[in-house]
């Protein structure tokens, strides 16, 4: 194509002019390149060739005003050129020596603007057209995507208003055998209060032995309850439990793997009965002993485990041999953790220790069940409920004081 | 603490030392029948995969009541042995593979005889039961 790369530039210049004028009160954005562009315009229509540097002057500093038009119309622009392009020509040779001739130059270049004003505006329909029909489908996914919010909403509320009815805090992250243990056990204690109180009524009436030793069985099989979704749940999240987060933080202060030390409890239980005899004496005595010396032998067994993790852990050439890189270290480390059901590596310990460390927190539930069920074979029925009322009193007057603890008044750090 | 053995056999040398991260390999079912003696011949024997934890449990609390158990500890070539000696001894209705048999250690052996894990160690214990068997066993004696 063989037209003068001024004539190209000035029609460019004219055209897009003209787009802008047609456009440019239906955009917010650029109100401010009005003015200095209508005062372009005039110049230019009647000398456009002296013209064009003051416009190309006026035009490259008004390009930051361009710029902040939206940024359809701005592709929009950017397509429009690319079409006057391909009809620049056929207007370019349709009409270059309409410019050199001074008596009709006004009329042909009103002309000219006239049908260029014409196709510019019926490109602009076309673009508005375009845009309104992008609006449209943008407004429909927005209202599936309202939609679909709060349908995740309701489910969030939902899930988070089973962890609110159990009384702590979980931060966030919904593990769903958590979030059943905590439910589970926050029945287990409304459950526990309920006999506590039934014991203290029946006790106060001197009910009979028949009947305490309903009570009894009952509270003795509740405490089994515990054990039994403790286990279920260390499958799963032994950590969480021997971290003790389900309970109240009175109840944490007393915490030995996962719970309360077995010798603890019995003392409780026996600290309400005045009424043994000689042998009952001595046999609780022994029993306390036994419990007392199970409980060290599995402290003991807890501190060799974390012996042999922090060891697997560190790099020490001397401890486990052939333990050369952080991968292997990381999977012994994880060996030791995890219940794994197969064979791993030349490494013997495995195995056994870490099924041993899930078991931790087993066997000492075993060791509190066996001291509480001995405790009461030692007993009398009366006995036996009293001391289950004292247990239960005493867990609850804890819990009371994690309460008071958390209400109390105090400074702000 | 009392040499608590009566049979004599209780060779330091036989058993590993206790609070090893031993780092030799050698694994006490390599000697033919090496585990089987060891019972035979100790009044209390434990015995357990080596670097386990509740081997570690079993023996502190034999320990605190003036027990010197012996101590077996293997690694994984003699894992095998381990476990048919036990299942002789023992009538278990084990099913399925190599791991659960596995789970039952630590065993503990008392007077040759199998007393059981360290959940009936506990039990037994528990209910002052342990202390009249390790006296018949000759393993204590105040």
């Amino acid at each position: 194509m063989n037209f003068g790369k001024d004539q190209l530039q000035q029609d460019m210049m004219e055209l897009y002019v003209g787009y802008l004028e047609n456009n440019i009160p239906h955009l917010e954005h650029s109100r401010s390149s009005t003015s200095s562009f209508a005062t372009s315009r005039r110049m230019g229509i009647y000398e456009p060739n002296h013209q064009i540097g003051m416009w190309e002057d006026s035009f490259k500093a008004d390009s930051s005003q361009i710029t902040c038009a939206s940024t359809i119309v701005e592709t929009d622009m950017k397509l429009d050129y690319m079409a006057e392009l391909e009809d620049i020509p056929r207007k370019g040779l349709g009409q270059p020596k309409k410019y050199d001739q001074e008596t009709s130059h006004s009329s042909d270049k009103v002309l000219r603007r006239l049908a260029q004003n014409r196709e510019a505006a019926r490109k602009s329909r076309l673009r508005k057209k375009a845009y309104v029909q992008q609006l449209e489908s943008s407004r429909l996914k927005l209202a599936q995507l309202e939609q679909e919010l709060e349908q995740a909403r309701q489910q969030a509320v939902y899930i988070g208003g089973h962890l609110r009815e159990t009384n702590l805090g979980l931060s966030g992250s919904v593990n769903s055998g958590i979030a059943a243990f905590e439910m589970e056990y926050g029945h287990w204690v409304e459950e526990q209060n309920r006999q506590t109180s039934d014991l203290r009524t029946a006790l106060q009436a001197h009910a009979s032995d028949v009947e305490l030793h309903m009570l009894v069985e009952n509270g003795i099989r509740h405490y089994d309850n515990l054990f039994r979704i403790k286990a279920i749940t260390a499958k799963s999240d032994v950590f969480y439990l021997i971290s003790g987060m389900w309970r109240t933080p009175t109840e944490r202060f007393f915490l030995w793997i996962g719970g309360f030390r077995p010798s603890e409890l019995l003392k409780v239980v026996s600290s309400q009965l005045d009424t043994l005899t000689e042998q009952q004496k001595s046999a609780v005595s022994g029993l306390r002993q036994s419990s007392q010396q199970a409980e060290d032998a599995l402290s003991q067994g807890l501190e060799r485990l974390q012996e042999t993790l922090s060891e697997t852990l560190t790099c020490d050439p001397s401890g486990t041999p052939g333990v050369t890189n952080y991968m292997e270290q990381m999977a012994n480390a994880m060996g030791k953790l995890e219940a794994l059901v197969s064979f791993v590596t030349q490494d013997g310990c495995l195995i056994a220790s870490m099924v041993m460390n899930m078991h931790l927190p087993h066997k000492a539930d075993l060791l509190r069940q066996q001291a509480l069920r001995q405790m009461y074979s030692i007993l009398t029925t009366h006995q036996a409920a009293r001391g289950l009322l004292a247990l239960g009193d005493y867990f609850q007057r804890l819990r009371a004081l994690s309460s008071l603890w958390a209400a109390r008044p105090h400074e702000p750090t | 603490m009392q040499d608590a053995i009566p049979y004599g056999s209780a060779r330091p040398w036989f058993a590993p030392p206790p609070s090893s991260s031993s780092s030799s390999s050698s694994s006490w079912g390599g000697e033919g029948g090496g585990m089987r003696r060891m019972v035979a011949e100790n009044p209390v024997v434990v015995m357990g995969r080596r670097g386990c934890c509740m081997c570690h449990v079993a023996r502190r609390l034999l320990l605190g009541l003036g027990v010197n158990p012996t101590v077996c500890e293997f690694g994984d070539e003699a894992a095998g042995e381990a476990v048919a000696l036990v299942e002789e001894v023992a009538v278990v209705e084990a099913g399925g593979g190599d791991v659960r048999r596995l789970a039952m250690l630590p065993v503990v052996f008392v007077g040759g005889r199998l007393l059981g894990g360290l959940d009936r160690l506990v039990a037994v214990h528990i209910t002052g039961e342990l202390v009249p068997i390790l006296k018949e066993a000759g393993a204590l004696w105040l």
